[in-house]
């Protein structure tokens, strides 16, 4: 063997390994099992695939197909549309990246899924009477909730309604998302809603909002925010009132490669390239 | 404690004291007290009517209205295990993750019973579990679940979204879509057989005068002047590149080459943008501030982006940047256009019909727009009448090649799939058949 082989594999697999354990430390699989993060894990391992899977080392390549996987075969019982999207967002991914023989696999699994999903959908069809629930308990239910699920809450009925305009949760969500940013002055009979959606705006909220990553920097790790709050016990006492840096999903992918974007602007273009309006027809 | 008083208390504490409970349908239970007593709403009861309240079946307390039967069991199954005190945490949090796996039905009749009985920890308990079934799911599913009626409008729905952008925004467009089907109306008597040649020209024109003419609307007469000539600059520039063109389908092509290549893509959506935010200067019809509007601009213009990032395509062919022929110099110009016909194609859908927080767009040959979708209205499949802003007469549209069988499902998901929080509306396009 000549040494310069040797010298050459050696690196490779430190790096192997490096990405292989990051991609561990994402913990994408154990999302992928929970029914708040499944669409998240999803869009998430289709970014990792659209951006860099013939980068990935083999192993870590086995991993992200067995992680597709396993979100194919979860889906039956994630049972809202949000999480349909998310696999059928991945299935283009794996359609378009993954060599031929895994390619067959996730699809055979994903249409299982899918019939499995018609099934169950059919089932569902008792038209029970359910006893109302009064506004109080209703506000209380809601004050649990995330800004997204608020928001489909407030859509769903006339007594939901009322109940989500509350300024109670407006003023707790204000607080979570935008006070430690934000000097606001509070006067008598102010529209806590009103200066929620302000800020939302202003900081484009729904962007960051979307992938469900941040990055905690008392543990110093990328992690499914819970309520922009780290899940970890002990980062939550440490960091007090403070909210989690919020990662975008291609910047969680860049973590994951190793790769380094010079702004958020030509990220989003890359990631445009990519992407392409669905008017096929090329030469 | 002495013996004998030991003597005397054992007996007592061997002896466990009942209370009579009452719920509203008439029966009447008799419970230990220490459990019971573990409500709050109970032990007031007992304290402020004094000793002899719930002693015997004859004065027993009586629940509040929500409280029935199945629920009162269950509370008081609630309360036997945590009013034990020699319980650790851990015991009574994995006591409580199996107690509340039931049906949502009985949730929420228990959380509504737990409430009128004042036992907090099983308000927040109940609650919890309600919340993350509510959590992440679209208010359809949810009244689904939960078996709500659907009895709110459609403008109602938009409550909270609604002066974030759509306010100001609607009333101008459907000013706009009054204006334009009148000039439609008289261009059609006036040009009659040259429509055929004028296709695309004219889509294009009326869809800069769309976006310009959003601007021409609202901006004070002073300034309209200036803004016409723009227009018809820019017109002219658009319609003379488009007419060298032949047909759909290169266009088409086209138009998947320049989202190939994107670079223009960007400074195009700008230009478009920032067209309209020239004439915003000053001006302060509807009271809509320019800075908001600046800010809703670049969420469309971010919408638009991201709409075109999240679209997959399944063939890994297509995923190259494509090079597009040049034909002569009016290229980057054409491309421009086709992207701001599709741009406000997306700028229409989802601001002119305020009704679809999530609906579907079927664009077919006869210039017809279909909008599916949960608009509340029993799957709300409506037929808009598009004809006049982009599709004119297009005889037989060229379809793409290649188009999967599913394709309409998954674009569908795709599209939604980019997780749009409903601050903005979600728009999906199922398939679109272009010139």
């Amino acid at each position: 063997m000549k040494p310069g082989i040797d010298d050459q594999s050696k690196p490779q697999t430190m790096i192997q390994e490096k990405y292989t354990k990051r991609y561990q430390n994402l913990k994408v699989a154990e999302a992928l099992s929970n029914n708040h993060f499944y669409p998240f894990a999803c869009n998430e391992l289709s970014s990792i695939i659209d951006l860099g899977y013939s980068q990935l080392p083999k192993d870590l390549k086995a991993f992200i197909f067995r992680d597709c996987l396993s979100a194919f075969r979860l889906l039956p019982e994630m049972n809202t549309s949000a999480a349909v999207s998310a696999a059928n967002l991945l299935v283009k991914s794996v359609e378009s990246a993954f060599p031929k023989q895994k390619k067959n696999l996730a699809i055979v699994e994903f249409k299982q899924a899918k019939v499995a999903l018609k099934r169950r959908t059919k089932s569902h069809d008792e038209h029970i009477d359910l006893p109302s629930l009064p506004q109080d308990i209703l506000v209380h239910i809601f004050s649990f909730l995330d800004v997204s699920s608020l928001l489909s809450s407030s859509q769903v009925s006339r007594s939901w309604n009322q109940a989500t305009s509350e300024g109670s949760l407006w003023r707790s969500l204000f607080d979570l998302h935008f006070s430690h940013k934000v000097l606001i002055h509070i006067y008598p009979g102010i529209d806590w809603r009103e200066a929620f959606k302000n800020e939302y705006i202003l900081y484009k909220s729904s962007k960051m909002l979307r992938s469900g990553r941040g990055y905690c920097s008392y543990c110093d790790s990328v992690v499914w925010h819970d309520n922009l709050r780290c899940p970890k016990k002990q980062c939550r006492l440490k960091s007090g009132k403070k909210p989690l840096d919020l990662m975008l999903t291609h910047q969680v992918v860049n973590y994951l490669l190793g790769t380094t974007s010079s702004s958020d602007e030509s990220d989003s273009e890359d990631e445009a390239v990519r992407g392409l309006w669905a008017y096929p027809t090329l030469q | 404690m002495s013996e004998a008083d030991m003597a005397i208390i054992k007996p007592e504490m061997m002896m466990k004291s009942y209370i009579w409970l009452e719920t509203t349908d008439g029966s009447i239970q008799q419970v230990e007290q220490e459990i019971a007593m573990y409500c709050p709403m109970i032990c007031h009861e007992v304290l402020q009517k004094g000793l002899g309240a719930g002693s015997s079946k004859n004065c027993a307390i009586s629940l509040p209205q929500r409280v029935n039967p199945a629920m009162l069991s269950l509370i008081l199954d609630y309360c036997r295990f945590h009013q034990v005190p020699g319980r650790s945490n851990k015991e009574r949090k994995v006591h409580d993750e199996k107690f509340i796996r039931m049906d949502t039905k009985r949730l929420c009749e228990l959380a509504s019973a737990a409430d009128s009985l004042q036992l907090k920890p099983l308000v927040d308990l109940s609650s919890r579990a309600l919340a993350r079934i509510i959590e992440g799911k679209t208010p359809e599913e949810i009244r689904e679940i939960f078996h709500l009626p659907d009895d709110l409008t459609e403008e109602e729905k938009l409550e909270p979204l609604k002066n974030l952008m759509d306010d100001p925004r609607i009333r101008l467009l459907n000013r706009l879509y009054a204006k334009k089907r009148k000039e439609l109306k008289e261009r059609e008597k006036l040009k009659g057989k040259e429509v055929e040649e004028r296709v695309d020209e004219r889509s294009v024109d009326d869809l800069l005068s769309f976006i310009n003419g959003k601007d021409h609307k609202v901006v004070k007469t002073s300034k309209s002047k200036k803004k016409n000539k723009k227009r018809k600059e820019h017109k002219n520039k658009v319609s003379h590149n488009l007419h060298s063109k032949q047909q759909g389908v290169q266009i088409v092509d086209e138009t998947a080459a320049s989202l190939g290549g994107v670079s223009n893509l960007p400074s195009m959506e700008e230009d478009i943008f920032s067209l309209k935010t020239d004439s915003e200067d000053g001006y302060v019809d509807d009271g809509m501030d320019p800075v908001l509007k600046e800010m809703l601009d670049r969420e469309v213009e971010d919408f638009a982006r991201r709409l075109n990032s999240s679209w997959v395509l399944s063939s890994g062919q297509e995923r190259q940047p494509v090079h597009f022929s040049i034909n002569g110099n009016g290229a980057t110009r054409r491309l421009t256009a086709f992207q701001v016909m599709l741009g406000s194609l997306i700028l229409l859908m989802v601001f002119g019909w305020q009704v679809p927080e999530f609906c579907g767009v079927t664009v077919k040959g006869n210039s017809r727009v279909r909008i599916s979708g949960l608009t509340g209205t029993e799957g709300g499949d409506e037929w808009f009448d598009l004809s006049y802003i982009i599709l004119d007469e297009a005889s037989d549209p060229p379809k793409y090649d290649n188009v999967p069988a599913d394709r309409e499902d998954l674009v569908r998901d795709v599209l939604s799939s980019t997780l749009l929080f409903p601050f903005e509306l979600q728009l999906c396009i199922s398939e679109l058949e272009l010139l």
